[in-house]
């Protein structure tokens, strides 16, 4: 599959500037800062993972964009509209996390339902529903009420009314929650064809493994704050560009060779080969290998760099509020 | 650009859908009618106007079921929809929060006028059973029971914008009983000789719904003639004050925060 390549200079399709959000949790009671000036950048065709540890303000941001809660002070555009106003909406898709619909339908008419509020009419109503539940494959429970799926497939139906208008961007939080490692590829590829058809895709999410896999960019929220944002490979490092390959059935000595050739760590545990090589260097290596007459065992992208860059920000974050805790707690002179 | 009605109609239609799910709608449908044919058994204990006893009790009825239905299903319409986070997607798709309330607003109201119109064919039912008459008057009756759950579920709508089904309930309960005495409460007012306590029930007047000017239930069963005009005004003030409440519920609605 081939994806649009976004640049530097491609348009700004999503804007949040200085995003402040303060919550009262009672009358009386002191208010407490969720988000401390969120700012960040979605462009135009790429797909922008927003990273964060549970409570960091993902959905906060997420909801602001949405309309749903006003933020204290700063700014967020969707296609250069005020989140505030509504007819932008008819092009943009929102997946919220752990969704919920009226049970009592089906997919079927769930669908119909959010495609006549999108203003999709007559027979494109129907051609986009059924095309939909193919496509989140849900076809053999399309007539069954969603009182009785389960969270994997409402989190199908999610997906399916967000792009039920086939919107140009689409917001998604958390959209591998509840599902099985099919589930969630098939929801990675769903995710990678709309960037495909040149569709802005914003996710929300704290699998660190589905933002190497699919995100262009990348932002990192610590409670409240952006940490990091920029290009996914700005946060690789040469070691986190490579990838690690076990081999079967591979004569020591071709081992080594194929080590010298392609330049890659090579180490011989027992009857198996364990090489890491630099990702560029991945398909020729492996085809040396198999000509050589060894099994694939298997392929994992090293994503050592992301990890620590995130839990780095986690500690960060955490001893920033612990210092602003202790000067809080200092007593006054 | 989609226009309102295409986004407000299927939020309506799927509230009737969701409401006629609702037990307590069931529950107190079922003891409306029961009172309906109660009110048989009633009137066999009285020696005299049996008929009328029977209208009496069944309108009486019907009001207070109907009005029970109306709040006790309204208070949640958007609390409920808040709490799953239905909302969420809803307000995702180019749907206003006022076209969201008035769909809602819409989608209760039809769901108690249909559990009305049960209603007055189980009150239409039992009058023919005992011979008792049936003229224009208890149409009209009808007609203001309809014009007043508009209103209530207008209240509802406006409580459940912003707050608690508990609360939603209490504040709708007490409009309700305020606005049966709305017309006492005035008159006593404009019997006191203090200025201040004149101008408090007149503004207490004007503000609460005078919802005895939809109760034509005597009327309808003593057969007093009713007039066109006086259904056709208490209608109007009805739309009016329905619409003045959808408007403050949708300025309260745009405000606030769906967490």
């Amino acid at each position: 599959m081939s994806h649009p390549i976004t640049t530097d200079d491609s348009r700004e399709i999503v804007r949040v500037d200085a995003i402040v959000k303060d919550f009262r949790p009672g009358l009386g009671l002191r208010a407490k800062r969720v988000l401390h000036e969120v700012s960040f950048a979605v462009r135009e065709g790429e797909i922008y993972g927003f990273v964060g540890p549970n409570g960091a303000g993902k959905t906060t941001t997420l909801k602001i964009l949405m309309g749903l809660i006003r933020p204290t002070s700063g700014n967020a555009t969707i296609l250069d509209c005020d989140v505030t106003e509504t007819g932008f909406r008819e092009h943009i898709g929102f997946l919220p996390e752990n969704p919920y619909f009226y049970s009592f339908l089906t997919a079927e008419e769930i669908l119909r339902f959010y495609a006549r509020l999108s203003g999709v009419g007559g027979r494109d109503r129907d051609r986009r529903v059924q095309a939909l539940i193919e496509l989140v494959g849900l076809g053999d429970a399309r007539r069954e009420r969603l009182s009785t799926y389960s969270k994997g497939m409402l989190q199908r139906v999610g997906i399916a009314q967000a792009l039920i208008h086939d919107p140009k961007v689409v917001f998604l939080d958390e959209p591998m929650s509840g599902l099985d490692p099919i589930g969630r590829k098939d929801i990675r590829d769903i995710i990678l064809r709309l960037k495909s058809e040149g569709k802005t895709v914003f996710m929300n999410t704290h699998i660190l493994n589905d933002v190497e896999m699919i995100c262009d960019r990348v932002a990192i929220i610590v409670k409240g704050r952006i940490r990091h944002e920029g290009p996914i490979r700005e946060f690789m490092n040469e070691e986190a560009m490579r990838s690690d390959i076990v081999l079967a059935h591979l004569a020591p000595e071709v081992a080594e060779q194929l080590g010298a050739k392609f330049s890659a760590r090579v180490q011989t545990v027992g009857e198996q080969v364990e090489v890491q090589v630099m990702d560029g260097q991945v398909r020729d290596l492996l085809k040396s290998a198999l000509e050589a007459g060894a099994e694939v065992l298997s392929l994992s992208p090293n994503r050592i760099s992301l990890e620590r860059i995130f839990l780095e920000a986690v500690e960060q974050g955490e001893q920033a509020d612990g210092s602003s805790a202790a000067e809080r707690g200092a007593p006054a002179c | 650009m989609l226009n309102s009605g295409s986004r407000i109609w299927p939020i309506a239609t799927n509230t009737v859908r969701e409401a006629v799910r609702h037990r307590l709608l069931y529950t107190l449908l079922f003891f409306a009618v029961t009172m309906i044919g109660f009110s048989v058994l009633i009137a066999s204990l009285s020696y005299v106007e049996g008929e009328r006893i029977i209208q009496d009790v069944g309108l009486a009825s019907i009001r207070l079921f109907s009005v029970g239905i109306a709040i006790f299903v309204g208070i949640g319409l958007i609390h409920g929809e808040v709490e799953r986070r239905t909302i969420y997607t809803i307000l995702a798709k180019p749907v206003t929060r006022s076209e969201f309330l008035l769909g809602k607003f819409l989608g209760l109201l039809l769901t108690v006028w249909l559990q009305l119109c049960l209603m007055a064919i189980a009150f239409v039912a039992v009058s023919v059973l005992v011979g008792a008459g049936l003229d224009l008057g208890y149409v009209a009756a009808m007609l203001l029971v309809g014009v007043e759950l508009m209103v209530i579920v207008a209240v509802a709508t406006l409580f459940s914008s912003f707050t608690t089904p508990m609360l939603a309930a209490f504040f709708t309960l007490g409009i309700y009983a305020l606005g049966h005495l709305s017309r006492d409460l005035y008159s006593l007012g404009q019997a006191s000789d203090v200025p201040a306590v004149k101008q408090a029930a007149t503004l207490l007047y004007r503000a609460l719904p005078d919802l005895e000017s939809f109760n034509l239930s005597t009327q309808a069963v003593h057969g007093v003639a009713i007039s066109g005009a006086e259904v056709g005004w208490a209608s109007l003030y009805g739309v009016a004050y329905s619409i003045a409440l959808l408007i403050l519920a949708s300025f309260i609605f745009h405000r606030r925060d769906l967490e």
